[in-house]
């Protein structure tokens, strides 16, 4: 229950920043067309809204699968194979994280303790900025799970979708609206 | 040692199944530390702002967000219809029809395996209904949706100006006339295959029936319009035009179309009911939807769908920048120009190269991977040889329309077989005509600059610049 909550609030807060960053830029090209003006710090908080949405839902998009990657040859091995290369990636992977996550952490200190706000918004930087240890927490734990899943041997590696499959489902919508027509007409 | 690091653990990460954006990353990271003095701290700074410094960027999301809307069954069939009332009449009118279908859908979608599967279910069943061969049906209609990244707006050319800082507006008017002019060359093909197979063509529906589906139509065709019309008025910067685009995107397919949200399957009009009663029952009706939108299933299941692809694109660029910078820093793509030079390359032996390269590539990554890992490479080396930038991306964009062709990464193939239920092989075969005809339409993209530049060049002057 409290996890599907979470999932929830999850997918609400990585929609709810999309939405919010067209939504400004649209408000910002209306004002600028009908009332001849503008807001001095709409650029500043857009962007900074696309680094929290991208960074935050990184995670969520490797639960989902959303990110790509090359499977031609992984896919050719034997699956003890596939879930060995598999572990080295995920390790790799986290070390990467590890990396950014200390690299962030010394800049952020940095930052904090020099006490600097951003350009336009009344915001501290270190505030400001915090997502991307946020953000690679939260994929660190999304790879330790996949690692754990590929041990237990539940998956083979990382699952990639393809814009190809993405798009199936159009297709199928559209199959099975035929087929209905079709049973109308019998 | 700094090359040889950096690719080798590149194409070792990427080759074990590692997400392409962490592998660009990692073999980033990895290098600069090995090779380099920037401090962590730095180079995560430079993650940072790879994204919140690039307000062009913003483009690519609003443009998925858009397409997301109108990527629809509804609006694929509304554009089809326009599409056989316009050319039908014309000997093998259906196929060039369903050509017709695929350039306007991909343009308002953006993508090519899109465009196959919502275009590709409709008509190729149709077109064997009507007695086309359907390895020609499938054949038509995979090589037509590669128009998808070729014909602005387009997501792919977003990437290319993302990895080389070139104008994206600029990218927008250079890819217009190539886009035009691959349809027509596919639709002239189809014509001869057409007269001497003797296939078939439509009745005339009559200028009634032309305005009626263009009406129809024109929620979509708007987007274009407005889109294009703002770029190249030059009022509007493709991340305004895209942001506008995705609220009128909601809007028609919402409120205009009905495809989704809360007013689907509502008619704009009951038989029987008179004007005033429709005209207020609209209005009420459109009043409450705008609450009731917020907690749609389906259109919040939209939004997070581009969410998702627009997460996963700018996550890979902002892990192409830091490869971008290993690269500039390193001065590696100087080193190979250099030594091109030296060897006297001339430009067209180099773009033999290079659209070799490309292909080779297209064959195991996707369009938008290629372009953040091969642009920032062959970018510098081009403009030392003296090519326009505008230029080499329509190249690599048409290289990226034939990689997703081939296999074993053909993203239409997959889509294709999926809707014929035919093997992958089978696909190849149907559409092995069609692609020479692009790999004719490549060479003369590569060697006549003029088809790409002829259009901004005209709009910079016509704005005076020049």
């Amino acid at each position: 229950m409290l996890l599907r909550m979470l999932n929830r609030a999850e997918e609400g807060i990585i929609s709810l920043l999309l939405v919010a960053m067209t939504l400004l830029v649209f408000v910002e090209v209306v004002m600028r067309f009908v009332f001849d003006s503008g807001f001095l710090w709409a650029q500043e908080l857009t962007l900074h809204l696309s680094a929290w949405f991208v960074l935050f839902g990184v995670s969520y998009g490797l639960k989902v699968g959303a990110h790509i990657g090359v499977d031609a040859f992984i896919k050719k091995l034997p699956e003890i194979g596939q879930r060995v290369f598999s572990v080295i990636a995920v390790l790799l992977s986290l070390a990467y994280c590890g990396l950014f996550i200390y690299g962030s952490w010394i800049y952020l200190a940095k930052m904090k303790k020099i006490q600097i706000e951003l350009e336009d918004l009344p915001i501290q930087t270190w505030i400001a900025h915090s997502i991307l240890v946020i953000g690679l927490v939260f994929l660190s734990i999304r790879l330790l799970q996949l690692l754990w899943h590929i041990i237990k041997g539940d998956v083979t590696g990382f699952s990639h979708k393809t814009e190809a499959e993405e798009s199936m489902h159009l297709a199928e919508e559209l199959a099975s609206e035929s087929e209905r027509l079709d049973e109308e007409k019998k | 040692m700094t090359t040889a690091t950096l690719f080798i653990l590149l194409f070792f990460c990427m080759l074990i199944g590692m997400p392409i954006s962490i592998a660009l990353g990692f073999s980033s990271i990895v290098t600069i530390l090995l090779f380099s003095h920037d401090s962590l701290a730095s180079i995560a700074l430079k993650l940072f702002e790879s994204l919140s410094e690039h307000y062009t960027l913003l483009a690519i999301p609003f443009f998925i967000l858009s397409s997301s809307f109108l990527s629809t069954g509804g609006v694929a069939k509304r554009l089809i219809r326009f599409a056989i009332d316009c050319v039908g009449h014309i000997k093998g009118g259906l196929a060039m029809a369903s050509v017709m279908a695929c350039m306007l859908f991909a343009a308002v979608s953006g993508s090519s395996p899109a465009t196959v599967a919502a275009i590709g279910t409709i008509v190729i069943a149709g077109m064997v209904r009507s007695g086309y061969p359907e390895s020609f049906a499938a054949g038509v209609i995979t090589n037509a949706g590669t128009l998808g990244i070729l014909i602005p707006p387009s997501i792919v050319m977003l990437v290319y100006s993302a990895a080389t800082e070139v104008s994206a507006a600029k990218m927008f008017m250079a890819g217009f006339i190539p886009g035009i002019m691959m349809g027509l060359m596919l639709m002239a093909a189809i014509y001869v295959v057409a007269r001497i197979k003797h296939l078939p063509s439509q009745p005339w529906p009559g200028f009634r029936e032309i305005m009626s589906s263009g009406f129809s139509a024109s929620g979509g065709l708007m987007l274009i319009v407005i889109v294009l019309g703002s770029i190249y008025g030059g009022i509007a910067s493709p991340t305004e035009a895209a942001a506008v685009s995705a609220v009128y995107a909601f809007l028609v397919s919402v409120f205009g179309y009905r495809d989704m949200g809360p007013l689907k399957g509502k008619p704009w009009r009951h038989s029987g009911e008179g004007a005033v009663a429709m005209v207020s029952r609209n209005l009420w009706q459109s009043l409450l939807t705008f609450p009731r939108a917020l907690v749609d299933k389906e259109i919040q299941h939209t939004v997070l769908d581009a969410a998702k692809v627009s997460i996963m694109l700018l996550f890979i660029i902002a892990n192409a920048m830091l490869f971008a910078h290993v690269l500039t820093t390193e001065r590696i793509p100087h080193v190979i120009a250099d030594t091109i030079v030296h060897w006297g390359l001339e430009p067209w032996m180099f773009l033999i190269v290079m659209n070799l390269l490309l292909l080779a590539a297209g064959n195991f990554m996707e369009p938008s991977a290629i372009l953040l890992i091969m642009a920032p490479i062959l970018f510098p080396i081009a403009t030392k040889l003296g090519i326009d930038p505008i230029h080499l991306g329509i190249i690599m964009v048409v290289n990226m329309e034939i990689g997703m062709l081939t296999p074993p990464v053909g993203l239409n193939l997959f889509v294709t077989a999926g809707i014929t239920g035919n093997s992958i092989g089978w696909v190849i075969k149907a559409v092995l005509p069609w692609l020479l005809l692009l790999l004719l339409f490549l060479i003369l993209i590569t060697y006549i600059p003029q088809i790409s530049l002829f259009l901004p060049e005209y709009l910079d002057k016509l704005q005076g610049y020049k």
